[in-house]
């Protein structure tokens, strides 16, 4: 066969040492803007509406999870804390909604190490097409804590893309609804403003 | 390995083909690929000829150092980057090797 040869090299264990990390510091330049019509431009490629003042930009280091996302620290005792996101490479690999929703939720807060429970699952419009959302539980009973999250699966050209919030609460904590409010803004009101990368080859 | 599992329709379009290498055992692989839904084939080099041979293998450590290289039709290596893949620098580098295939 006339093809050429890609080798990947590898040691494994590296891998799962490469999931990255996030932070609410910012130095350089914003990589946002403002629109006239009061849209955050995001670096000429993402627009969407501003969450409310209480959410701190969240931006990945090298190699982070997330393309960029919001946080708020919620009242209450730890780990109280709602974020919600943008996510360009969601994690799995299938390029359709199905298959990417159960990839997906077996390396989603890997660390927390909590098992899922569906709440919920309805078929969305997002970014002017088909997607999916998917409401999930997980909780911890050693730790005494429990995560609510929804994720939101669409497609930006051939690639699945993803939205979701997460918010943590002590076991007896109740969870707080404005954060879903706040996400659900967030994704239905998100546009691309140019083609992705993966679109232009 | 995820990110190589999500261009394969990419490298399929550049007429590239992906082989992931490792000293891990078969039966390692095997669950490895499963965990990770990866369709591509991993290849097993417990021996570490490979890691000797592509310069990657640290004296004393069980693993191969992180390396990608594309080798053309041609059994030239034409690409090497080493660290984690930089998929977009990678896709650019074998669209514009297809090209280059396409002109002779």
């Amino acid at each position: 066969m006339n093809r050429n040869i890609l080798i990947s090299l590898s040691g494994i264990l590296v891998l799962v040492w490469l999931s990255g990390c996030a932070t609410t510091q910012q130095t350089g330049p914003k990589p946002y803007k403002m629109s006239a019509q009061g849209m955050v431009v995001w670096e000429d490629e993402y627009e969407f509406a501003p969450p409310p003042l209480e959410w701190k930009l969240l931006v990945p280091e090298e190699g982070g999870d997330i393309s960029f996302g919001f946080m708020r620290s919620d009242p209450g005792g730890f780990p109280s804390t709602s974020v919600f996101a943008y996510d360009e490479e969601p994690f799995g690999c299938s390029p359709g909604f199905e298959g990417r929703e159960k990839e997906f939720f077996k390396r989603f807060l890997f660390n927390a190490i909590v098992k899922f429970e569906i709440l919920g699952k309805e078929n969305v419009k997002v970014v002017g097409g088909e997607g999916i959302a998917v409401t999930v539980e997980g909780k911890d009973p050693v730790k005494k804590e429990k995560v609510k999250a929804k994720v939101v699966f669409g497609k930006r050209g051939e690639r699945v893309v993803g939205w979701y919030v997460t918010q943590w609460r002590p076991m007896e904590g109740a969870y707080d609804l404005s954060a879903f409010e706040a996400f659900d803004k967030f994704w239905k009101s998100f546009t691309f403003l140019k083609k992705s990368f993966y679109e232009t080859l | 390995m995820e990110g190589h599992q999500r261009n394969l329709y990419l490298y399929d379009r550049f007429n590239a083909r992906v082989l992931g290498v490792s000293r891990d055992d078969v039966i390692t692989l095997k669950y490895w690929a499963k965990g990770l839904d990866l369709t591509f084939p991993l290849l097993s080099n417990v021996t570490s000829f490979l890691g000797t041979y592509f310069q990657i293998q640290p004296e004393g450590r069980p693993i191969f150092g992180r390396r990608t290289v594309v080798i053309d039709k041609n059994g030239v290596i034409r690409y090497v980057r080493d660290g984690s893949p930089d998929f977009k620098d990678l896709l650019l580098f074998l669209k514009k090797l297809n090209q280059e295939g396409g002109q002779k």
